[in-house]
């Protein structure tokens, strides 16, 4: 299985080189600027999308489960990286692979930027499963930059993208600890005339 | 690197604010234009809204990744390719720019701690924009004659379904008088309507009568 992740990464990576007009494209959206931010302005156009009061009190209960997944999934992979310190493909096949990334110091598995997107992607789905397809498409899209990128193993994204979705089902199941705090956060903000 | 990473970072926060900003300003755009939140609109015009919107968000990314090429920070000529520890202090080469932005936290780049500080100010800022504007805009409509406005009446309802109608200003009383006369309420049957494993429910009984 290792051995396998390994040449998977290393075939992947072995095809830059040859476009660079697709190599810059594969390092703008492994930035970690772009996509992260595009899943946060999915959670922030969602927050106003509702077509009618009902809609809106859905979709934002469902932004703010959505914005708690992410936090949390920042946890889970953080206790991941504590009890299992994964090196990086770069580390360990350095030799083979042409980073077209920084290379990160922290651990490899699972991928946490993967985790973050699907965890967006699935609070998104939840409500829209249109627009939460295009997330998800999104969120392997920034996956698979990294991997092409030499950052990540597969399994690394896998695990992320499990970890994601977990978390924001657990989270949703959570919601019900918290409630009617949740919905009166959610009134407090529309006092103020956002929501 | 020619430079400690403070220095790098408040280069990347700023850059990073003002990108945020105008993205979020462009999703809000096609967001309230789509919901017909016109107290929230920057032109009277839905279908502008929408392009306005996406012309935003394009100029947002097209600021943020192509300020490199006239902006001086850790990408000059011929460092960007390299590790990021490594990069020199200058403005980036037209060839080396998808990259240049690709710096590590532990090296001045923004973390996802910064970056979730950052990004909802910049939203923030989006909303209060958008706020001042649509005052203006819905002013506009109602001196066109649009039938869809109303801002010589006050607001039936707070909230943004509020905001449909009127201005920010004008909605933002009707909330805040609706807010302090539900939230009793809304506690009191939150609370009975609650699942019965809700903290809160366990805290406070199953009945507040």
């Amino acid at each position: 299985m290792s051995s396998l992740d390994a040449d998977l990464v290393i075939w992947l990576n072995g095809l830059s080189g040859n476009v660079k007009i697709f190599d810059d494209l594969m390092r703008l959206i492994a930035s970690d600027y772009l996509m992260p931010l595009t899943f946060s302005l999915a959670m922030f156009g969602l927050w106003f999308s509702g077509k009618n009061p009902a809609e809106r009190v859905k979709y934002q209960i469902t932004m703010l489960v959505g914005i708690s997944a992410l936090s949390l999934s920042n946890v889970v992979v953080w206790l991941f990286n504590i009890s299992w310190d994964r090196p990086r493909p770069f580390v360990e096949h350095g030799d083979e692979l042409n980073l077209l990334f920084y290379p990160p110091t922290d651990p490899s598995f699972p991928a946490n930027p993967v985790a973050v997107g699907f965890a967006a992607a699935a609070a998104a789905w939840s409500i829209n499963r249109k627009f939460g397809w295009w997330m998800f498409a999104a969120a392997s899209l920034f996956g698979f930059s990294r991997l092409y990128a030499g950052v990540f193993y597969p399994t690394d994204i896998i695990g992320g993208a499990v970890v994601g979705i977990v978390v924001f089902m657990f989270t949703s199941y959570l919601r019900r600890f918290l409630e009617p705090l949740i919905t009166s956060f959610v009134r407090f903000i529309r006092g103020l005339s956002a929501a | 690197m020619g430079t400690d990473p403070e220095t790098v970072r408040d280069v990347f926060a700023s850059h990073y604010f003002l990108f945020a900003f105008l993205a979020s300003l462009g999703t809000l755009q096609i967001a309230v234009a789509n919901s017909g939140t016109r107290g929230l609109w920057l032109t009277p015009l839905r279908v502008a809204n929408r392009w306005l919107g996406v012309a935003l968000i394009l100029s947002g990314i097209a600021l943020f990744f192509l300020m490199p090429l006239w902006i001086e920070g850790p990408w000059a000529d011929g460092s960007v390719q390299a590790d990021s520890i490594s990069r020199e202090w200058g403005q980036a080469r037209w060839g080396e720019l998808a990259g240049a932005r690709n710096v590590n936290d532990i090296h001045g780049g923004l973390d996802g701690t910064k970056q979730a500080i950052w990004f909802p100010l910049a939203a923030i800022l989006a909303f209060v924009v958008s706020a001042l504007t649509g005052a203006f805009s819905i002013r506009f409509q109602n001196r066109g004659g649009s039938p869809a406005t109303e801002t010589g009446s006050s607001p039936n309802e707070g909230g943004l379904a509020g905001l449909e109608k009127h201005s920010y200003f004008a909605t933002l009383p009707v909330s805040l008088r609706e807010f302090r006369v539900e939230i009793g309420g809304v506690w009191r049957t939150g609370l009975q309507a609650a699942d019965r494993w809700s903290l809160f429910k366990m805290i406070f009984g199953r009945s507040s009568n």
